[in-house]
């Protein structure tokens, strides 16, 4: 087994640590499940914009993050595509498969999009048929408890989900603060963006962390009623942003080749002694920081370009 | 300090204070009648202290017995406006005392007028002028009335307040305050002879007053005339043994020349005669501001607030200021640039560097060195800019000049393509240059005719054109001739007389240039700062009387435009319809759809018509939208040019030749026309990054350095990218140091970036990395 051969390698090296991360079998080292759910849209804009959103995170989902099509659902106001619709019965349902299905340590990406309504433990994203409330939706997420999970309501007024969802190890971003704030939202367009491209990844390890995409789409947000002069009526929330900091969609960087796993690890080492040196950067002298940056930089470019060479991915 | 304007307009409902209602009128008696005469007499003089003792006890005994009459409650009021310095309560007071004048006596048309006297001094137009209208309703030709109302339009903007008051000095041909008025109207308008004459008719009618001297005073200041200046001095000063009133008003008139620094050391002067003088302060806190000196601005401006809390004006400065707080600066070389902080991070890449060269080319030109550093202050909200210039908002203009501080709005204030920036600040700084080389002596018109005809000089297509409008505007006799060009500015009839006067002052230094050579301008300069008028500079330097100004510059124009004024002449004469070109082009633009060869034959007769026809909406245009849709892009780039080279703000003809001349591997081209393009709207990232990309293939990597910059002063959204760029592009350029120092910032925040290390890795190789 691959992971094995990595073990063989670990107790030669030095950095035994750092390198136990890697030795997951799969190209993937995570699993991510992944349920968006598109309420009503109620006009032929916002049906392309939801439809547009859908398509652009579930095929993100897909390719970026190697979600497998069975631990990916969709559900929209249209039944005929994706997994169904979007219905407060199929919601819950769904809910139910994926807390059967995710493992301790998953992660779970749970995406809503539409138009609010209600307020507080009544607030709710308009669907086809009944509404699920906040509360509903409290009550469904209670069973993943031990799963890395993110529940994002991108629709509008959905700021009262924050305090009504929120639980420790929990992720909820909203794109307005409460419910109050009801006018048409950018947010789930740019946190839509933030998903699917690079762009948000600021710190380029190739792995995007819910912080990230959250901060993205928030500025993204902010600049665009800005150039055009609008007061901003919708006020992103993150719920916990240290765990959102931790939590990160896409590859993580393994591989099945000692010499590369090994080569990963030693980089990933430097990485971190790159975080350590910054950590000081305030207590040193501005050469001798500068001169340690480089030579580590350099480093890690080479240990990249090392894997490159030995056929690795990033 | 608490800044709460109190609206005049609510204290009728908030009424007065202690006093008892208005009695009935018993009797005409009015116990005040001498005293607050007196009051006013010492206030008048500057005494201030016996007025206000005075008045408090007017107020005084008013407040404890009331009034026997309607006259008493008018007194009162009066009492109670000597006692407003400062004083909000006063002047509630003041109006609740003549608000019961009227109540008491409704034919008490002094006390109506004193009402709309109040809200006018505390700017309420719409009162004000509600006031006056209810007394010109008893009284049509009642002379302080009318004047009242010139007063009202004038503080309106509206262009009606001359004649009002003409029809006050109608009414009354030796009324010393119509005299004064108007003689001030024409200070204002810079028609120094004739605010003369009519100062001095109005001192022959009452030398007592202030005001006549004030003016008179002032006119001879402005024009040097030093004789009448000292007789108005004198004069002033017996009436006023410390004539601050006399100083600030001649600090006023030293503004509205645009002698900024002599303004704030006159009103220095009146402030140290009178420091509760909130109109001084007010003068001098406004000119500080605009010299630059913040500090001390906003110190006098705050000191004035406090004594006439119900003053728009420095409210509106004072929350600017507070807004300023958060504006960033940008110094380099003669330049500082102070903008919103995102603002100053992108247009200072480009405005300053367009400065220094501007610079440089002025002051060759005029040979005079504006004082440095110059500041160039950027404004988001046109509102702020408008408080900034005025302040109030309003102002129509694009930018200011103070001399060595201009004001200008960002190219976001306004609609995209709406106006060029860097043009705009070309043709402020020239003002600088024009207004120091005249010791801020040369004349509004031709001041404004040199910044646009530098303009033109600057850079391709900049600078006003000829203009269909412009053209029918000088066609059918409503463009003003040199000798009457500054009323087109400061008295324009219609709303475009003003950019049309732009224009044609533009003109005339072109034909002064043309016919007089390229010394002639300075030298005009030169004949203002030594003292000449306009007929004696013309006299002086070109060798022509204003007649003979009028008749050459007019037969230059004629023939100049010969053909384009033959073809807006309409058949019937002199209406405005604009002839057989706007005939030929409404037929060619008709038949462009269904009939494109027919119209392309129609839009080449049009533009041999017009041929010299700017903006993006002419023959050129659309000749260049038929050449596309034929496929024949060499006649499409050919008419495009024609567009860009006369437009400045022709953002999507330009874009539209940038994209063309790329395809055709017009590289140089290309980026000619970007360039124009980011002058004009510089917040598309993408435009920067065509820019770049083209100046890299050009090898004019420090181009590429400023367009990669540029991409990250509008904050993308991928700024690690951005940042990568900008160190591909320095070490294009052979900036390794700086590639290196911009690497490995960058790395320091996101170490796992692959294409980063790769460049960091390649630095090294070629030796710019340890």
């Amino acid at each position: 087994m691959s992971g094995c051969n990595a073990q063989r390698v670990l107790r030669r090296s030095a950095l035994l640590v750092a390198l136990s991360v890697w030795c997951a079998p799969s190209a993937w080292a995570q699993r991510t499940h992944v349920l968006v759910a598109a309420g009503l849209s109620g006009d032929p804009a916002f049906k392309a914009r939801f439809s547009n959103a859908v398509a652009a995170v579930r095929s993100a989902a897909a390719t970026r993050w190697g979600v497998t099509d069975s631990n990916l659902v969709v559900l929209t106001e249209d039944s005929a595509t994706y997994n169904g619709r979007s219905t407060k019965e199929n919601i819950g349902a769904a809910f139910v498969a994926l807390s059967k299905r995710a493992q301790p340590g998953d992660v779970v990406l749970v995406l809503l999009m539409g138009h609010g309504s209600g307020e507080g433990t009544s607030s709710k994203v308009n669907l086809p048929g009944p509404d699920a409330t906040a509360s509903e939706y409290a009550a469904w997420l209670a069973p993943f408890g031990k799963q890395q999970l993110v529940f994002v309501n991108a629709a509008t007024g959905s700021g009262d989900f924050v305090p009504v969802l929120s639980a420790p190890g929990r992720v909820v971003v909203t794109a307005t603060r409460s419910a109050v704030e009801k006018n048409d939202a950018e947010f789930l367009q740019h946190f839509t963006r933030a998903l699917t491209t690079d762009d948000a990844d600021v710190n380029k390890d190739g792995r995007l962390s819910v912080l990230e995409a959250f901060r993205f789409a928030r500025a993204e947000v902010i600049k665009s009623y800005e150039s055009s002069n609008r007061m901003l009526t919708e006020h992103a929330v993150v719920s916990d942003s240290v765990t959102a900091m931790r939590i990160a969609f896409g590859r993580t960087a393994t591989s099945s080749d000692p010499r590369v796993a090994t080569l990963v690890a030693e980089r990933q080492a430097l990485e971190s002694q790159v975080a350590a040196l910054r950590g000081r950067k305030a207590s040193m002298d501005s050469t001798a920081y500068d001169a340690e940056l480089e030579k580590l930089l350099l480093a890690i470019a080479e240990k990249t370009a090392a894997i490159k060479a030995a056929g690795g991915g990033r | 300090m608490t800044r709460r304007i109190l609206a005049l307009c609510l204290l009728h409902a908030l009424g007065g204070n202690s006093v008892a209602s208005a009695q009935p009128a018993v009797s005409p008696v009015n116990r005040f009648a001498s005293e607050i005469g007196t009051a006013e007499a010492s206030a008048t003089r500057g005494d201030r202290q016996d007025a206000v003792a005075r008045a408090r006890r007017i107020t005084t005994n008013y407040e404890q017995q009331g009034a026997r009459s309607s006259s008493e409650h008018t007194a009162a009021g009066r009492a109670y406006v000597l006692l407003g310095n400062g004083n909000a309560g006063a002047v509630r007071s003041a109006l609740a005392a003549f608000d019961r004048a009227v109540a008491a006596d409704s034919g008490n048309l002094e006390a109506q007028r004193r009402i709309g006297a109040l809200f006018l001094e505390k700017y309420n137009a719409p009162e004000a002028r509600a006031s006056y209208e209810l007394v010109l309703k008893r009284a049509p030709t009642d002379v302080e009335a009318l004047l009242g109302l010139a007063r009202v339009e004038e503080f309106e903007g509206k262009g009606s307040a001359m004649t009002t008051a003409r029809k006050a000095l109608a009414a009354a041909p030796a009324h010393p305050e119509a005299l004064t008025y108007i003689a001030r109207l024409h200070l204002d308008a810079e028609a120094f002879d004739s605010a003369n004459a009519l100062a001095e008719r109005a001192i022959r009618a009452d030398s007592t007053r202030m005001d006549g001297w004030s003016v008179l005073g002032a006119s001879a200041w402005l024009t040097g005339d030093s004789v009448t200046y000292r007789r108005a001095l004198r004069a002033a000063t017996a009436l006023q043994p410390q004539p601050s009133a006399f100083l600030a008003g001649l600090a006023e008139a030293a503004v509205r020349q645009r002698r900024y620094a002599e303004a704030v050391r006159l009103a220095t002067e009146a402030v140290r005669l009178d420091s509760a003088s909130a109109h001084a302060l007010g003068v001098l806190g406004t000119n500080q501001l605009r010299l630059g000196d913040m500090s001390s601005g906003r110190a006098s401006v705050e000191r004035a607030f406090a004594l006439d809390p119900f003053n728009l004006w420095h409210k509106n400065t004072l929350d600017l200021l507070d807004k300023m707080r958060s504006f960033r600066t940008v110094t380099r070389g003669r330049f500082e640039v102070v903008a919103p902080a995102d603002d100053a991070e992108l247009l200072s890449l480009y405005i300053i560097p367009l400065l220094e060269r501007a610079y440089d080319s002025l002051a060759l030109r005029y040979g005079y060195r504006a004082p440095t550093p110059v500041r160039l202050e950027f404004f988001r909200q046109h509102a702020d800019f408008s408080v900034r210039t005025v302040g109030l908002l309003g102002l129509g203009a694009l930018g200011v000049s103070f001399g060595s501080l201009l004001a200008m709005d960002t190219p976001n204030a306004r609609e995209q393509g709406a106006f060029n920036y860097g043009s705009t600040a070309w043709h402020e700084l020239t003002h600088a240059f024009t207004l120091g080389a005249s010791a801020h002596r040369v004349p509004r018109w031709l001041s404004e005719g040199l910044s646009v005809l530098e303009e033109r000089r600057a850079n391709v297509g900049w600078g006003a054109r000829t203009t269909l409008p412009w053209m029918l505007a000088y066609r059918t006799g409503r463009v003003r001739s040199v000798s009457q060009l500054n009323d087109g500015f400061m008295r324009p009839r219609y709303p475009e007389e003003t950019s049309f006067s732009y224009y044609q002052a533009s003109l005339f230094c072109e034909w002064v240039e043309i016919t007089k050579g390229a010394r002639a301008l300075p030298a005009l300069l030169t004949a203002y700062r030594d003292g000449a008028d306009t007929p004696v500079a013309m006299q002086h330097v070109l060798g022509l009387s204003m007649s003979q100004v009028d008749a050459q510059f007019d037969a230059w124009l004629q023939q100049r435009f010969a053909t384009e004024l033959q073809a807006v002449a309409s058949p019937s004469g002199a209406d405005s319809t604009g002839g057989a070109f706007v005939m030929t082009m409404r037929v060619a633009v008709g038949l462009l759809e269904t009939k494109p060869d027919s119209a392309r034959v129609m839009l080449e007769r049009a533009r041999g018509m017009f041929p010299s026809y700017a903006g993006d909406d002419g023959p050129a245009w659309y000749l260049a939208q038929a050449g596309l849709a034929a496929r024949d892009t060499t006649q499409a780039l050919h008419m495009l040019a024609e567009v860009t080279e006369r437009d400045e703000t022709a953002l999507a003809a330009n874009r539209l030749e940038a994209e063309l001349r790329q395809r055709r591997g017009d590289l140089p081209g290309a980026a000619a026309a970007m360039e124009r393009v980011l002058w004009i709207w510089p917040y598309t990232a993408g435009d920067h990054e065509v820019l770049a990309s083209l100046s890299t293939r050009l090898g004019d990597h420090a181009r590429a350095v400023r367009e990669r910059r540029a991409v990250i002063a509008l904050r993308p959204a991928d700024l690690m990218e951005a940042r990568l760029e900008l160190a591909r592009a320095l070490a294009a350029g052979g900036d390794t140091t700086a590639a290196r120092r911009e690497l490995l910032s960058l790395l320091e925040e996101a170490p796992s970036y692959e294409a980063a290390q790769q460049l960091l890795l390649e630095l090294r190789k070629t030796g710019g990395v340890q």
